[in-house]
């Protein structure tokens, strides 16, 4: 510890050079966070909903195949079940333009028995229930769309030849990781429009979300109700809300692969930026090393000044693009590039890790620099004029 | 002027670090066209689609052939218009067509995501560019036959030439593989349109219609026509529209592709300005004395600045070597993606089209101007006479 400030001194002894270096880890840091925070975030959303014990129980050809509403109280008489919801994708278009929110017709009644994790006041929920074309609205969502309680929301027909009129009638909350960018409302509602419309498809629950009792009648319940609908002409597919989530993710293909593949881009690329920093401040101290190693300096001692050294700088970058961009993104709102990014934030262990990367990557562009002074010749050092 | 060999030599004599800057930029650069040729090719599979006089026919509302409807009496009605291209045998260029889906798992996973199966009518090809099988035959009429595309062949599990898939519980067999290409054709899986109709159990409705207009003219007016008449009440666009509007839907991927390409250059830029404060630092004496022989400050700017735009440079064309590398070595990077709009499976390839490689290099050249402006000017300000004291 008694280099320490040694090491200090030389940390910031050629400051535009440790700043420009710093800098630029914590810049590259950047994209790096945010691809990261949003591969993390998915998985996290994907964890977090695992304590709910839900199952999303799908047409066996998919989402676009139609499971009759009246499945929903068949399966919710399924031993081991607390409740079932019908969840029917509207998919309608905002004010004319394509909507990025999603908008589902469910049951309000036992809505929140199904979603324990969401929260409304109650005098919402009321009237919300209350009224047949009302609607819940996610804070994420109604943040974005400036929406508050008694706001009217057209919404046109996409999938389904009707529009609705919904009023906002309550606005729920819930956990971070949870998504709070949707809105939903009367299944009732939705289905007498399609009837009036003569809609072919009126009657369509969408999907089934249910909640068991407890994590170890989830498996038992999956199995009862595939079994008990296999020869129905609409089979039914059951999964847990998580592999629902995976799901998703694996309709984006390979961009999670490729985010990866940029990131690893990204590391190489700044350790080579690292590397080539710390070389420079070896060049420059041959002279001065060859003195230390004359006046009795071992071998180790000077390995250790140099790596800590570029360890310094690397954790300066990794403290300012870590954590740095963890507090940037509570004042950036991401939800005005892709409402379904609303809930986009950097978790703490994301930026941590960020701050361990911009440290290793100091370690390891420090080796080869740190090694080559440590074995200066003291005669060729002294004589070598930079 | 400098001699440019002076700085070539400079950046030679400095191997290690010129190399690992070289390098580093090279990183980024190849990244930045990942990026860059991810969102493109997207688009351009997109783009491909559209014919120019193409008119695409949805339900008024709808904003995907997926979920739209066109009854039969309107389609009859709309053939009827006058406008309409005709091939040689005089039948108007006009198909109604028929998208459902088939939920199928890709190779090598587990979950299965939606692939747009098209019922196609005897017009159908004349509207599309080119498609040729280019192994095994046509589908047969009135049978489960299909084909696929080279693409989604390669993509999907059960897609493979000879191969079953089902559609509604009824299976159908691969008989045929087409290219088209490129384009959002080679998305998806054709066959023919009573067959799929029956097991769909779509009668009296196909999704969408698509006509070609005999001229611009007759295109605006067919539109206007068709979204105005009461008896027909549909939606009508150019084919140009929709596919934009599809690629409009992936914008989240292109704004994460371009924050990547812009943040990286400006840490970029901060690694050159380092390479070249270095390089100034350590021959200030160089400096002076080239300033002592009677270089001017503005052929020193100029030289420096020459150097860092050198160093970027030969990083940005090794980056592009490397993605171009990749992409040969690979015979074209294919992949695939949901597209948001109509939750089906869009294939497509990377970009790497001179366009896409320019801006690669562009890149590289504003981070070598900012990157080397600073530097370059110090070395500009130093004086002669503090210069050639220096050690």
């Amino acid at each position: 510890m008694k280099y320490f400030p040694l090491i200090l001194r030389n940390v910031f002894r050629n400051k535009v050079r440790s700043t420009l270096t710093a800098i630029s880890i914590a810049i590259s840091l950047f994209p790096l966070m945010l691809l990261y925070a949003f591969l993390d975030l998915q998985d996290d959303m994907a964890n977090s909903t695992a304590q709910y014990n839900r199952v999303a129980v799908l047409h066996e050809g998919g989402l676009a195949g139609q499971l009759p509403i009246a499945y929903v109280d068949r399966v919710r008489r399924q031993s081991g079940v607390k409740n079932a919801i019908p969840m029917s994708w509207f998919g309608g278009n905002y004010r004319e333009e394509r909507t990025q929110f999603a908008q589902f017709a469910t049951d309000p009644k036992v809505f929140f028995e199904v979603y324990p994790e969401f929260t409304c006041p109650p005098d919402q929920i009321a009237a919300w229930q209350a009224d047949k074309t009302g609607c819940l609205v996610g804070t994420l969502l109604a943040a974005s769309k400036g929406w508050k309680v008694g706001d009217k929301i057209p919404l046109q027909g996409n999938i389904y030849p009707v529009d609705l009129e919904l009023t906002v009638r309550g606005i729920f909350d819930g956990p971070e990781t949870s998504d709070r960018s949707w809105l939903v409302f009367h299944f009732d509602y939705f289905d007498e429009s399609l009837k009036e419309a003569r809609a072919p498809n009126a009657g369509n629950a969408g999907i089934i979300m249910l909640r068991t009792d407890s994590a170890s009648k989830m498996s038992p319940v999956m199995q009862s109700i595939e079994s008990s609908f296999a020869s129905s002409d609409a089979p039914v597919k059951p999964m847990t809300e998580k592999e629902f989530g995976a799901s998703f993710l694996e309709m984006m293909g390979n961009v999670r692969g490729f985010i990866r593949m940029t990131a690893t881009a990204i590391v190489i690329a700044l350790v080579c930026v690292a590397a080539n920093t710390m070389a420079m401040a070896v060049r420059e101290r041959t002279r001065e090393i060859a003195m230390f190693k004359a006046i009795g300096f071992n071998q180790n001692t000077i390995l250790g000044m140099f790596l800590a050294e570029s360890v310094a700088i690397g954790l300066l970058g990794g403290l300012i693009g870590g954590v740095g961009t963890k507090f940037l993104f509570w004042y950036i709102d991401m939800s005005a590039v892709d409402p379904g990014l609303a809930m986009f934030y950097v978790p703490w262990r994301t930026a941590l890790w960020g701050v361990a990367l911009a440290a290793a990557i100091g370690l390891f562009s420090g080796l080869i620099p740190a090694w080559r002074a440590a074995h200066v010749s003291v005669i060729e050092g002294l004589r070598k004029v930079v | 002027m400098v001699p440019l060999k002076y700085n070539v030599r400079s950046l030679r004599a400095r191997k290690v670090g010129s190399l690992m800057t070289i390098f580093g930029i090279a990183m980024v650069v190849w990244a930045s066209i990942f990026a860059f040729g991810l969102s493109s090719g997207l688009d351009k599979t997109l783009e491909i689609a559209a014919e120019p006089l193409d008119v695409i026919v949805l339900r008024k509302g709808s904003t995907s052939e997926a979920v739209s409807a066109v009854t039969e009496s309107a389609a009859r009605e709309i053939k009827a218009l006058k406008g309409i291209a005709t091939n040689a045998a005089g039948t108007p260029l006009a198909a109604s067509e028929l998208v459902v889906f088939a939920y199928l798992p890709r190779r090598g996973a587990e979950i299965k995501v939606n692939v747009s199966v098209r019922g196609v009518d005897s017009v159908s090809r004349a509207l599309r560019k080119e498609m040729t099988i280019v192994e095994g035959r046509e589908f047969k009429e009135g049978v489960r036959e299909a084909i696929v595309s080279r693409a989604m062949a390669n993509r999907f599990q059960d897609l493979g030439l000879g191969d079953k898939f089902k559609v509604d519980g009824a299976e159908f067999e691969v008989v045929g593989i087409f290219e088209a290409g490129g384009g959002a054709v080679e998305s998806e899986i054709w066959t023919d349109q009573a067959v799929l109709a029956q097991i769909a159990k779509r009668t009296g409705a196909m999704s969408s219609m698509q006509f070609r207009a005999a001229s611009a003219a007759d295109q605006e007016r067919l539109i206007n026509h068709i979204k105005n008449d009461e008896q027909i009440d549909l939606g009508a666009l150019t084919e140009k529209q929709y596919y934009a509007e599809q690629a409009a839907q992936s914008s989240l991927i292109k704004f994460v592709g371009y924050i990547i390409a812009f943040v990286l250059t400006v840490g970029a830029m901060f690694a050159v300005a380092n390479t070249m404060y270095g390089a100034i630092a350590s021959r200030a004496r160089e400096i002076g004395t080239l300033r002592a022989l009677g270089f001017g400050r503005f052929s020193i700017l100029f030289a420096f600045m020459l150097e860092s735009l050198l160093l970027c440079v030969t990083g940005a064309a090794l980056g592009c070597l490397a993605a171009l590398g990749v992409n040969f070595l690979l015979g074209g990077i294919q992949t695939g993606t949901m597209n948001p709009g109509t939750f089906t499976e869009v294939a497509f390839s990377f970009d790497f089209g001179p366009m896409i490689l320019l801006q690669g290099i562009l890149l590289a050249v504003v981070m070598g101007l900012i990157g080397g402006f600073l530097p370059a000017f110090r070395a500009v300000r130093m004086k002669v006479v503090d210069a050639l004291r220096e050690v």
